[in-house]
């Protein structure tokens, strides 16, 4: 019998490490998902109007630039900020983006995803910090200077580091691309292509370095493979067509619209949420690239002229008599080598996934056979898999029932004299992901599992004196002792 | 804390029709004292309608609330006390509404301590559930205090 024991408590540390790699993914994913209607609206108004557009307007293609200058960054640095500290973190998170926006000449996807959960936890530090603190009365103007002042530091310093971090990795990208293009092997520029393409740095690479060789070149032998090495719609498409089929629930339904506004339409940012949501899916689309580009040079393939955007049409419609096989054998091989190393690197994550339930499951077993043998193993130290130490109570208004329920248990905890464990109340939507459990009414369970579903929530019938309440006491009470 | 909130705003009452009349009743004194406006009412009631009785915060005691929307002027609390319980969904049996306004999620934390202490405590809850008078109400929440 210590044999399973000993095999869970060794493996325990490996899992955690495991799991917070995969919380961190989980982290990514949530914050970029519910913003994607966004970006596919942004896509839908930047392939229809834009001057190479399908039907060109001046008017409506000013909706291009600010919608994914200011609102798509602000929406991932508020959601960030929301995930990490509430409503409190989403307002925090959204002024230091505004910095980034203002200071950056580059739509700041990554660096929104960075100062958003950043800003939740500078104020929710904060927060935690003058809790009980304020004097009654003086609640509102401290909350809300709290969130002024620091949010104005946090403004300027986003404002004025972010400047010369891009003209820093404008300058690498330059440096190496150059490199990459004197060694002549030209399947190595997509190592740097695709990360540069989703930090947004494309246009210097391609309006900087390739269009520039790609002119020469063309000028002399009428087409060029160089106008192709970045805008290949083979990578996305792949990546794409693997979370349609292999990616979590969410993303297999938004999946394939992104797919027509990238692949038909040719606004390529439609996948770069989808790599940020799981950045080792680079690799995927990274390998489609090389073979795409070792593709175009196998038939010695090239367009005429840069296509943008780079959608399907427009390299169709630049390419030169003769060179179709070898463009559209390019395309349809990054698509594939894209599609199939990204359904791995999903399906991986997935199984993984199920690996640590399975993982998990064991412990628990293994923990309550501890329990069970408790006597017997006396000296030994119950180690839980997991620590309690924010509860989070949880309704529909955040004011009432959750109110009370988490009062009433703060003060049941207090009289068993358990102490390290936050409880407070929250709306659903603005519990932190940080709780270790979530406590709601039975019919507010739907509700909070779409926010949390891999939170541990109890459902319960009454926020006072349930008896699932009473069970978690016990448990705190028995681990507070433990440890 | 509590006490002083319920002062003007306890009723006692035989029986109610539906549980939506206990709320309209429970609510009034708050909407006279303006602590409140009718779209507040409205608010608690489709909140039941919507998400269940999850007001109900033990039995017998249903706390109707709802986020402010703007029908909430002022932080306050009423109680209402029937002879005969009223059916809510899912057949819960209520005797005691207490209306809950709250402004924002923050400010009224003292009375929600307040009204912890008073539930919590079953022998408590049990007196107050026997009470018969509006000055013997008082008295079980002040005790409680």
């Amino acid at each position: 019998m210590s044999t399973p024991l000993a095999q869970a408590e060794t493996s325990a540390p490996k899992s955690s490490a495991r799991a917070k790699v995969q919380a961190f993914g989980g982290f990514l994913t949530n914050m970029v998902l519910p913003n994607i209607g966004a970006f596919i609206a942004w896509g839908i108004v930047t392939a229809l109007f834009i001057p190479t557009g399908w039907i060109p307007n001046e008017y409506m293609a000013e909706l291009v630039g600010p919608t994914i200058d200011y609102l798509l960054p602000l929406l991932l640095a508020y959601t960030g900020g929301r995930m990490v500290g509430g409503q409190r973190g989403a307002v925090m998170g959204s002024i230091g983006a505004m910095g980034l926006i203002i200071g950056a000449d580059i739509p700041m996807f990554l660096g929104a995803m960075i100062i958003g959960p950043l800003g939740g936890l500078l104020i929710k530090k904060f927060d935690s910090l003058i809790e009980h603190k304020i004097p009654a009365g003086f609640e509102m103007i401290i909350n809300n200077f709290s969130i002024g002042i620091l949010g104005f530091f946090l403004m300027l310093l986003s404002y004025t580091v972010i400047g010369p971090v891009i003209e820093a990795a404008n300058g690498g990208v330059t440096v190496a691309i150059e490199a990459l293009v004197a060694t002549g092997f030209l399947p190595l520029l997509s190592l740097i292509n695709e990360p540069a393409k989703v930090l947004f740095l494309n246009n210097v690479i391609d309006q900087g370095i390739y269009y520039p060789l790609g002119l020469q070149e063309s000028v002399n032998a009428g087409k060029s493979i160089y106008f192709t090495v970045a805008s290949n719609p083979g990578p996305g498409l792949g990546l794409l067509l693997a979370y349609t089929f292999f990616g979590n629930k969410i993303a297999r339904r938004t999946a394939p619209g992104a797919i027509v506004i990238h692949f038909f339409g040719g606004i390529h940012e439609l996948y770069f949420p989808y790599v940020l949501m799981k950045p080792l899916t680079i690799l995927g689309v990274i390998a489609g690239g090389m073979s795409g580009i070792a593709t175009f040079q196998l038939f010695d393939a090239g367009l005429v002229a840069g296509p943008s955007p780079g959608s399907i049409f427009a390299y169709l419609a630049l390419t030169p008599r003769g060179s179709f096989i070898g463009i559209i054998a390019g395309v349809l091989v990054a698509t594939i080598v894209s599609f199939i190393v990204t359904s791995i690197i999903l399906k991986l994550d997935r199984r993984s996934d199920q690996d640590d339930d399975a993982l998990n499951e064991s412990i628990e077993k293994s923990k309550s056979m501890k329990a069970e043998g408790k006597q017997a193993f006396a000296s030994e130290e119950a180690a839980p898999a997991k620590e309690v130490s924010k509860i989070s109570f949880a309704c529909d208004a955040g004011a009432g029932s959750s109110a009370l329920g988490a009062t009433t248990f703060r003060k049941k905890l207090s009289k068993q004299n358990i102490d390290g464990i936050e409880v407070k109340h929250y709306r659903i939507e603005d519990v932190p992901t940080d709780s270790d459990i979530i406590v709601v009414h039975k019919n507010l369970v739907d509700r909070t599992e779409m926010s949390f579903k891999d939170h541990e929530i109890i459902a319960i019938d009454n926020y006072i004196g349930d008896p699932k309440l009473e069970d978690l006491l016990d448990r705190l009470k028995k681990t507070n002792e433990a440890s | 804390m509590l006490s002083a909130y319920l002062e003007e705003t306890i009723q006692f009452k035989d029986t109610v029709s539906s549980w939506e009349e206990s709320i309209h009743i429970a609510a009034a004194p708050l909407l006279a004292k303006e602590n409140i406006n009718d779209s507040y009412v409205d608010d608690m009631i489709s909140n039941i309608h919507e998400f269940g009785p999850y007001v109900i915060i033990v039995p017998g005691i249903a706390m109707p609330h709802a986020q402010n929307k703007g029908g909430v002027l002022e932080n306050g609390m009423s109680l209402l006390k029937l002879e005969k319980p009223v059916a809510y969904p899912e057949e819960k049996e209520v005797k005691i509404v207490m209306v809950l306004a709250a402004t924002d999620s923050s400010g009224h934390l003292e009375l929600i301590s307040d009204l912890a202490s008073v539930l919590a405590d079953e022998e408590i809850r049990e007196e107050l559930e026997n009470a018969q008078t509006k000055d013997e109400v008082l008295r079980i929440i002040d005790s409680a205090e």
